[in-house]
């Protein structure tokens, strides 16, 4: 089962992005590559040669392993169909943050091991953001422990009623998650201008298979974060047993609401304009209210 | 008889008190010191101590001929002027030392309630002593003056003691004895290293060490 | 009457601090003998040697002495010695100078002390402790708040909490690494030692808002400390910032297990106590292990500039295995102990506020999440530190000839270092002995909470009695397990796919040469935090020109600084207001003999006169 949810993540999760990519293209009246693109790309990075920098060292090379590592740790810790998350007792809410910012951390040094300033920018930029992103999801994890008295993951993704503060947590949640997979407003992900660019910034330096590892694991952290915010705003329960044409039903409306949070997405992007590096300190200032709202909500009991 | 004695110290005092040079001052010490001597001695023969005897039997060696031998000495060795310099003059000096006296007594009849009225008188004049040995100490420049003020305080402290208790524990009182004596000794030694160093004894102008 | 049992004390509560003075001093023992070597002279070496012996044993005593006066004495000697250590180099100035700053503060510290000792002594007429403490329960309220304040102040400033923590990040730096080490590792613990068995175990807890003030300035030690801590590009000032830090977390913990005890919540402040005592430790190792390898550093380099520093990782391959290790623990990154701690911390903060009350209940929520935000900066902190010494390419001629440092240096941050990781590994089996510890310094009967022995499972039904709520699971093992099978399952998948791999320059835009110069600096990576943070840290900056002529600028420098608002805002007018007032008190001290004579005899006179009067 276990490994059955990773695979599901490792090939669903660049599903998604291709999903993205599409559904801005369309709307900004291109046609635009295909849906499946990530994976070829993953594909073409993984059939190359690879380049490496001469000043770089073990940290360069150990870091997309760990990257990749902690994101589906990350993964596996949500119970995507099976109730309890199979690998609950390793983990809850707040484990998860910070697995993710293990992988995080390393890339960072990654960044700098090479000694470019491009790097270095990124790295900056991305810890920047990372650091200020952390209370605004320290706020959302404590308005869902309120709701639900733990901070064990699978607690809170059965099924429950939607009240105001999980739909709060959930647009804050939103926010952050924009944030961190290197979103619009936060950072673009299409262009590889040196004055702009954060998350590409720091794997400029990758090349071949390590990068594919690198986008992969990026791919699963969005997939995680998405799962989480459909989670909040559409609960749902497990499906009656033996019913073959309401399990397809459950199957699609399981999966349909993770697009949906992806087509929201698409339309956050397509209709903003990226924000200066600190303007994101407001946004996230943002973020951080709406947990604190959340928050009191939970506590009034909304 | 001993009421003699206690006016014999009023007076010395008061003759120091007025005293323009070091040998006057030192002669008037040594005058209170006698007197004390006799208020100690009588004291003695009144409550018939031995131990008292031979305190004011070292009153006299140290006080009445070794100390006030010891000053003149220092004073010749390093021919100072005779002046003692004087912050507050005579007149005004007389008229502090009045109030103190009448201090001094206030102060001993409030302390002595059930006390005997002689008691109280002593203690009046003990104390009388400090506060012009003090004086003699604040209003005097020279250092020797200090000395002299600094042995005024220390009779005073004697007759407080030998007053009220009829004398300290016979070792402390020897003790002490040897303490002043010393520090006269060490004190006068500083005097004379302070004038080979300054070629004066004026305290006063010490604070120009002042950084 | 000098009785061993009657002065000393041997309880859980000091068995735990001599656990933690001992591992750290003795790790630090350890590579003093490669750090002193061909350093100093052999008489000095003895000198560090003896010192060394005497502030372990003042801090050991300070930990278990049982009595006020014992206390006190192995306090200030703890205070003396470690002010020889800071002045130990002391042929530079800024040795000398943090030794004032420190020994200044530190006897501040100790006179609001020697006020609270007065105030309990006067209440019991004993020195003994447990005497003490029932005198202490008999005390009015006022008193009581009175000798909080007044121990909060004391021993706050020897902890380092902000605004007494002036003198930390001067004082630390200047000792010798293994010296810094256990200074920031173990001399500032004592003060919470200090805290917890004056204020939990002595004076008793009775109102809530003692425990909320102390959260309140553990935050903004908190935040305060890692701010002043990226901007810092002196390697041990850096972490003497994080000391600050760090003790804000701890105290995060203290300060919940007082207010949990005030409202009456006793399992809850076990497990809060117990969250505190485990950052206490942890921060002992990973601290003691960073100055350590900072020490390391220095030594081979020649400097404490980081932007001297940079490739060291290739000069200095386990100096730098062993900073990364610490870098991960102070940054709370799983499997390693710092994130024990920190969510044990976390979770403390989320079930005391499943058991409060309305507003109460989003204080603790936002203070949960200035924890976050502190976390978040350190690994910030801790990714430029790591990433601008060791990584990329020397910067200086120091960096380019350094080598890596001897055999018994490399023993003593390797103790620390395995402890790093099982105390991260061990995280179960610890926070039961921790649970005893605490249970037994508040009076409670521990075994009611029960955790496994693998999991951190809170048990819920156990913590508390009423209210609703679900047990949270937290697996070190497992975890890190989980990462490092999923991280082999992507290294062979690499090595099986066996792609051509070749090295060349990194990328240079097509400009011919990239060399150290082109690197990120330290002071350009804490920019974005320089400007958001503006508006406490007030960021200036200094530009020249040396110009030749009118359109060509021969050289150019930049420099930018910040201002050190405690400095400047609370101790520079404190200062300044001293001192007008001792120049007033100058002026009646002329010199003259006569002067202060007639002063005292005025006094006397005055009081003869006062006595007339009665």
């Amino acid at each position: 089962m276990i490994i059955l949810q990773a695979l599901v993540f490792i090939v669903s999760a660049p599903f998604l992005s291709g999903l993205i990519t599409k559904i801005k293209n369309n709307l900004r009246m291109r046609q635009g590559e295909s849906i499946l693109q990530p994976y070829y790309n993953l594909a073409k990075l993984s059939l190359k040669s690879e380049v490496l920098s001469e000043t770089t060292s073990w940290i360069f090379k150990i870091t997309p392993y760990i990257l990749l590592a902690s994101s589906l740790a990350g993964a596996l810790l949500i119970p995507l169909f099976i109730y309890p998350a199979p690998l609950r007792g390793i983990g809850d809410f707040l484990a998860l943050i910070f697995i993710f910012s293990l992988g995080r951390f390393f890339l960072s040094l990654a960044a700098l091991d090479a000694g470019s300033s491009f790097g270095g920018m990124g790295s900056s930029r991305e810890m920047f953001i990372s650091s200020l992103v952390e209370p605004a999801l320290c706020m959302v994890v404590f308005s869902i422990f309120l709701q639900f008295g733990s901070t064990d993951i699978s607690v809170f993704c059965g099924a429950h009623q939607i009240t105001a503060a999980s739909l709060i947590g959930a647009v804050a949640l939103f926010l952050i998650c924009l944030a961190e997979c290197a979103r619009i407003p936060v950072d673009n992900q299409e262009t590889h201008l040196e004055l702009t660019m954060v998350q590409e910034a720091m794997i400029l330096e990758y090349s071949g298979m390590r990068l594919a590892f690198i986008e992969l694991a990026a791919y699963i952290k969005q997939m995680v974060f998405f799962f989480l915010i459909a989670q909040l705003i559409f609960p749902i329960s497990l499906p009656a047993k033996g019913n073959f044409i309401g399990l397809l039903f459950w199957g699609l409306w399981y999966s349909g609401r993770i697009f949906i949070v992806a087509l929201i997405t698409a339309l956050v992007e397509v209709s903003l304009a990226k924000m200066r590096l600190f303007r994101v300190v407001d946004y996230l200032g943002f973020a951080f209210l709406l947990g604190i709202i959340a928050v009191i909500c939970a506590v009034i009991g909304v | 008889m001993q009421e003699i004695t206690l006016i014999g110290i009023l007076i010395s005092t008061c003759l120091m008190v007025v005293a323009k040079s070091l040998l006057a001052l030192i002669r008037g010490f040594r005058w209170q010191s006698f007197f004390l001597f006799l208020a100690t001695f009588l004291i003695a023969w009144k409550e018939a101590q031995p131990s008292l005897y031979i305190i004011a039997g070292l009153l006299l060696v140290i006080k009445v001929v070794l100390i006030p031998q010891l000053l003149y000495k220092i004073i010749k060795k390093i021919k100072v002027g005779q002046g003692l310099g004087l912050f507050v003059n005579t007149q005004l000096s007389l008229f502090f030392v009045l109030l103190f006296a009448y201090l001094a007594w206030d102060f001993s009849s409030q302390l002595i309630v059930y006390g005997s009225h002689a008691q109280a008188g002593i203690i009046a004049i003990a104390l009388f002593l400090v506060l012009v040995g003090f004086f003699l100490m604040v209003s005097r420049i020279t250092a020797l003056a200090q000395v002299v003020g600094l042995l005024v305080m220390e009779n005073g402290l004697f007759l407080l003691a030998s007053a009220v208790s009829g004398g300290m524990p016979f070792f402390v009182e020897i003790a002490i004895f040897f303490d002043v004596f010393v520090s006269v000794v060490i004190m006068g030694s500083f005097v004379y290293r302070i004038n080979k160093f300054f070629t004066h004894i004026d305290v006063d102008k010490l604070s120009h060490l002042r950084g | 009457m000098f009785n061993l049992s009657a002065n000393f004390i041997f309880d859980p509560l000091s068995i735990f601090f001599i656990f933690v003075i001992l591992i750290v001093s003795s790790a630090a023992a350890l590579y003093s003998h490669g750090y002193l070597k061909n350093a100093y002279t052999f008489p000095r070496k003895v000198f560090a040697w003896v010192l060394l012996l005497i502030f372990v044993c003042s801090m050991l005593l300070v930990v278990t002495g049982s009595n006020l006066l014992v206390f006190i004495i192995a306090w200030e000697l703890m205070s003396l010695v470690s002010y020889f250590f800071v002045v130990f180099d002391f042929q530079y100035n800024r040795s000398i100078q943090a030794g004032m700053i420190y020994i200044v503060i530190t006897h501040i510290g100790t006179a609001f002390l020697l006020a609270a000792f007065l105030m309990i002594y006067q209440a019991a007429h004993s020195f003994d402790f447990i005497a003490l403490k029932d005198a202490c329960h008999l005390l009015p309220m006022q008193t009581r708040n009175t000798i909080f304040l007044l121990l909060l102040i004391g021993f706050g400033t020897k902890a380092g909490i902000v605004p007494m923590h002036i003198w930390l990040p001067y004082a630390h730096p200047q000792a010798p690494s293994h010296i810094s080490s256990i200074m920031s590792g173990v001399m500032i613990k004592t003060a919470i030692y200090g805290m917890i068995r004056f204020i939990f175990f002595i004076l008793g807890i009775t109102s809530p808002w003692w425990g909320i003030l102390v959260l309140i300035l553990a935050i903004i030690s908190c935040l305060v400390g890692v701010i002043y801590a990226l901007m810092e590009h002196d390697i041990k000032k850096l972490l003497a910032y994080h000391s600050v830090e760090n003790i804000g977390i701890i105290l995060l913990g203290v300060g919940l297990g007082m207010f949990f005890v005030s409202m009456n919540l006793p399992y809850l402040a076990v497990f809060a106590l117990v969250a505190g005592l485990y950052h206490l430790i942890n921060h002992a190792i990973f601290k003691g292990l960073l100055f350590l390898c900072a020490g390391s550093v220095c030594k081979a380099t020649g400097t404490r500039n980081m932007e001297k520093m940079g490739g060291l990782i290739k000069r200095m391959p386990h100096t730098a295995v062993y900073f990364l290790i610490g870098a991960m623990a102070i940054s709370a990154l799983p499997p390693l102990n710092g994130f024990v701690s920190e969510w044990l911390t976390l979770q403390a903060f989320f079930l005391g506020a499943l058991n409060t009350l309305g507003g109460t209940k989003v204080f603790l929520g936002i203070c949960a999440a200035m924890l976050a935000l502190t976390g978040g900066l350190a690994a910030a902190c801790f990714v430029k530190a790591f990433g601008i010494i060791f990584l990329a390419q020397p910067r200086s001629q120091y960096a380019e000839s350094a080598r890596e440092v001897s055999w018994s240096m490399k023993a003593g941050m390797f103790i620390l270092a395995a402890l790093v990781i099982i105390f991260g590994l061990a995280a179960g089996s610890i926070v039961k002995l921790l649970i005893k510890v605490s249970a037994a310094t508040l009076g409670v009967d521990g075994s009611a909470l029960n955790l496994s022995a693998y999991n951190l499972t809170l048990n819920l039904q156990a913590l508390m009695p009423g209210p609703v709520g679900k047990d949270s699971y937290l697996s070190l093992p497992y975890l890190a397990a989980l990462l490092v099978i999923l991280g082999a399952i992507f290294f062979v998948i690499y090595r099986l796919a066996k792609r051509k791999s070749l090295t060349y320059k990194t990328w240079d835009c097509g400009y011919y040469k990239v060399g150290s110069r082109n690197e990120y600096t330290a002071t350009a990576f804490s920019k974005p935090f320089r400007i958001a943070f503006s508006f406490f840290l007030f960021p200036y900056h200094k530009t020249q020109k040396v110009r030749e002529s009118f359109y060509h600028v021969k050289a150019f420098s930049y420099e930018t600084h910040t201002t050190p608002v405690f400095k400047k805002y609370v101790y520079y007018p404190l200062l300044a207001w001293i001192l007008k007032f001792a120049r007033l008190l100058r002026r009646i001290q002329p010199g003259s003999i006569h002067l202060y004579l007639a002063y005292i005899f005025a006094v006397i006179i005055l009081l003869i006169m006062f006595i007339n009067k009665f």
